[in-house]
């Protein structure tokens, strides 16, 4: 993006430096605002799959905002009237007065947003027109039109009048300094309006997002959902536009949102987590930019992208740490049956030789037996008999689940998966831990009543109150 | 019965993609609380008929007729029930809500689900067997029983219509077994099924059976319809070839509208 690179080469940094003040404020209570709205609708954009549309609607703007600052910058009551004041064109004097006073009345932001909604949906229409009568995929065809508007944009630029003072660098990079009462205002009903109509519109959303054929099968109107989207995406990243600019005004849009998505699997509280995310990130962005006396548009960013990077990390059901820990817990649960099912084979045993014995029997280190020995006592599922280990009731209960769930296995590997029975055995030690999915097995397989050895399969307990089996802090895995 | 409109009437359909046809004149009817199975090999547009019935083509030339009605006024009596492989399974929602979405189609531009409409969704699970699976996110399912999560929406709309696009697809032998013992179900309260499929071995349980290859090569009871001669008029001869055939069409055939990114 050339324009882009060119117009950092010659960037003043020191426009960036806001001071703690009620512009700073104002303009952080503007930004999170701009964050909130932007959270929410990136939900749609990521679940859909438009990022590329996202990004391509910040910049495709341009030449609408250049509109309206060409029709805001003709001197409209002039208009009609030569210099010396005399009429020229009685119509055209009549008219512009009154346009001059309808832009007054709508204000500069209002005629700027106008144009950016105006632009936008040009351009998400677009985008389906040169997909729909052309051979070009959609990526292509977002590529096409985004670069043809903002070119437009720029173009437009140089035929703007000589009175009129376009800030390219602020539309691209935004311009902390220019957010004034009028933008806080606007935000002020954008960022609700938009919530309001995710919050009504909320389950017809979903339908569309998730599953449009039926969706359209049912009636709805997919496309009209689509542009409604579009048009609110629109409004909020030019409404946005003086915070970050056009160039990372996307980030705000997906980055929150996807962070969301790394956390939960319900579609509401994506969308909850995704506005926090983006308001917290727009917060955030302005303090530390001040306290690090950087630009605000690109700290906001690069805070949005730390909580996406801490979502990946600390994701419940995705992420790295959690991983780790269910992999740690999976294999203290695993040492723990081992144990306990070696001591439901052994029968009561002296405790010296007891541990050698379990030692050979599991081939665990002494230490993890220790352990695991330690976590039982302390779960009620054996007792320290002076020098013996025995069973608790629940104990017993436990260990044939397990040697249920073992011969189970070993049925289903055998007869369904064609395994020799003499090579069951192990692939079962391994997979006997999964209590709930051999209850399945024990349906799939029409409750078999011996395993390929010919030993009894122990039935259920019906105390076990359900498929789960045991549950317990010890045995989260049961 | 005696007057009332056939649920399913089809008249001449006839839909040219870029000028190359891909239905030409298929006509056929289907009456209440019959079985009808739609088999061809792929590209016979079989995708684009479901689509046409539906509404959501306009064919070219033809019309459709449901109850009676053209498809916009009666929307509420059909259900459509998907291929699953173009689902986003990563999407962030239950099975509970898959099978509530069932109601929306119902509910006004803002309508919320209520009471009535939650219970009819457990209902839809508990008859497809799913209601232990209700809380799960729909990633943790397997093939079989993300189609009938499927299939409980479509019960959940309360249809009396239902367009199922390949319910077989990739399923292993039990889950078939239940799928048909759930649209046998169906059709013996008096609802009619349309099923697109591809296992020419399960043809003989439809009351109706449509050979279409673009056209409609044979339309009728499967014994007469289900000949040899039939079938090779339908897959050329290249009945052997098929499977082969099958995968590698499937991988190429690509929608060409955005919103509807993941029909075949």
């Amino acid at each position: 993006m050339t324009p882009t690179l060119l117009a950092l080469l010659d960037w003043d940094h020191s426009q960036w430096l806001a001071p703690w003040s009620g512009q700073w404020i104002a303009e952080t209570v503007c930004s999170m605002l701009v964050g909130l709205a932007c959270g929410v609708l990136g939900v749609f954009v990521v679940l859909r799959r438009m990022a590329l549309i996202g990004d391509a609607l910040s910049h495709a703007v341009l030449p609408g905002v250049v509109l309206a600052f060409m029709i805001g910058g003709i001197a409209w009551s002039q208009w009609g009237v030569d210099e010396s004041g005399a009429v020229t064109n009685t119509a055209a004097a009549w008219a512009g007065p009154k346009i001059a006073w309808l832009i007054e009345e709508v204000s500069q932001p209002v005629l700027l947003l106008i144009g950016a909604t105006v632009t936008g949906l040009i351009t998400a229409v677009l985008i389906n027109v040169v997909v729909r009568f052309s051979r070009t995929k959609e990526d292509s065809s977002i590529g096409i039109v985004f670069t043809a508007m903002f070119a437009l944009g720029i173009v437009m630029i140089s035929a703007l009048p000589q009175s009129v003072h376009f800030d390219l660098k602020c539309f691209l990079f935004g311009d902390p300094l220019a957010i004034n009462d009028d933008d806080l205002k606007m935000m002020g009903i954008i960022c609700p309006a938009v919530l309001l109509t995710v919050a009504i519109l909320y389950y017809r959303l979903k339908l569309v997002s998730f599953d449009p054929l039926v969706a359209a099968a049912m009636g709805v109107s997919v496309a009209a959902m689509h542009y409604l989207i579009m048009g609110m995406l629109s409004v909020t990243v030019v409404a946005g536009l003086k915070t970050t600019g056009v160039v990372l005004v996307v980030a705000m849009v997906i980055t929150p949102a996807s962070a969301a998505y790394q956390l939960t699997n319900r579609f509401g509280v994506m969308l909850v987590l995704a506005g926090v995310f983006g308001a917290v990130s727009a917060g955030v962005g302005m303090s530390v930019a001040f306290v690090a006396n950087s630009p605000t548009g690109p700290a906001m960013v690069l805070v949005a992208v730390a909580l996406f990077g801490l979502s990946v990390v600390f994701s419940p059901s995705h992420g790295v740490v959690f991983d780790r820990i269910r992999r740690f817990k999976l294999a203290r649960h695993v040492e723990n049956e081992d144990v306990l099912k070696a001591i439901y084979r052994l029968g009561p045993q002296p405790r010296g030789r007891f541990h050698d014995t379990l030692q050979q029997q599991t081939r665990l280190a002494a230490r993890r037996i220790h352990a695991a020995l330690r976590r039982l006592r302390g779960e009620q599922l054996i007792v320290d008999q002076g020098d013996t280990f025995t069973l608790t009731p629940a104990g017993v209960r436990h260990a044939e689940t397990m040697v249920r769930a073992h011969r189970l296995w070993e049925t289903y590997l055998a007869d369904r998966l064609g395994v020799s029975p003499d090579e069951v055995h192990l692939e079962a030690e391994r997979l006997e831990h999964v209590h709930d999915i051999a209850e399945r097995l024990d349906e799939t397989l029409g409750h078999p009543e011996v395993d390929p050895h010919g030993s009894a399969i122990p039935r259920r307990r019906d105390d076990d109150e359900d498929d789960a089996g045991p549950r317990s802090p010890l045995f989260p895995h049961g | 019965m005696t007057n009332s409109p056939l649920p399913l009437q089809a008249t001449d359909v006839t839909v040219a993609y870029d000028a190359r046809p891909v239905l030409r004149s298929v006509s056929f009817s289907l009456g209440p609380g019959q079985m009808l199975g739609i088999v061809g090999p792929n590209g016979a547009g079989k995708s684009t008929l479901l689509k046409s019935l539906l509404g959501l083509i306009a064919p070219d030339f033809g019309s459709v007729k449901v109850f009676g009605q053209s498809v916009d006024d009666v929307r509420h009596r059909i259900a459509y029930v998907p291929q699953t492989e173009g689902v986003d399974w990563d999407f962030p929602i239950t099975v509970r809500e898959v099978v509530l979405m069932g109601r929306y189609g119902q509910k006004g531009w803002y309508g919320r689900p209520n009471r009535d409409d939650r219970d009819r969704a457990h209902e839809a699970l508990e008859k497809v067997g799913m209601i232990k699976y209700a809380r799960r996110h729909i990633r943790q399912l397997s093939g079989g029983q993300q189609r009938r999560v499927f299939l409980a929406r479509a019960l959940c709309q309360g249809a009396e219509l239902l367009l199922l696009d390949e319910p077989f697809a990739g399923v292993d032998a039990a889950t078939e077994k239940a799928i048909f013992v759930l649209i046998d179900q169906m059709a013996a309260e008096g609802k009619s099924l349309l099923v697109v499929n591809h296992d020419l071995s399960i043809l003989d349980r439809f009351d109706r059976v449509l050979l279409l290859n673009q056209r409609v090569i044979a339309f009728g009871p499967p014994d007469v319809t289900v000949t040899e001669a039939n079938l090779r008029a339908t897959y050329g001869g290249r009945l052997s070839l098929l499977d082969e055939a099958d995968e590698t069409l499937r991988q190429r055939r690509k929608t060409r509208d955005p919103h509807l990114a993941r029909t075949t």
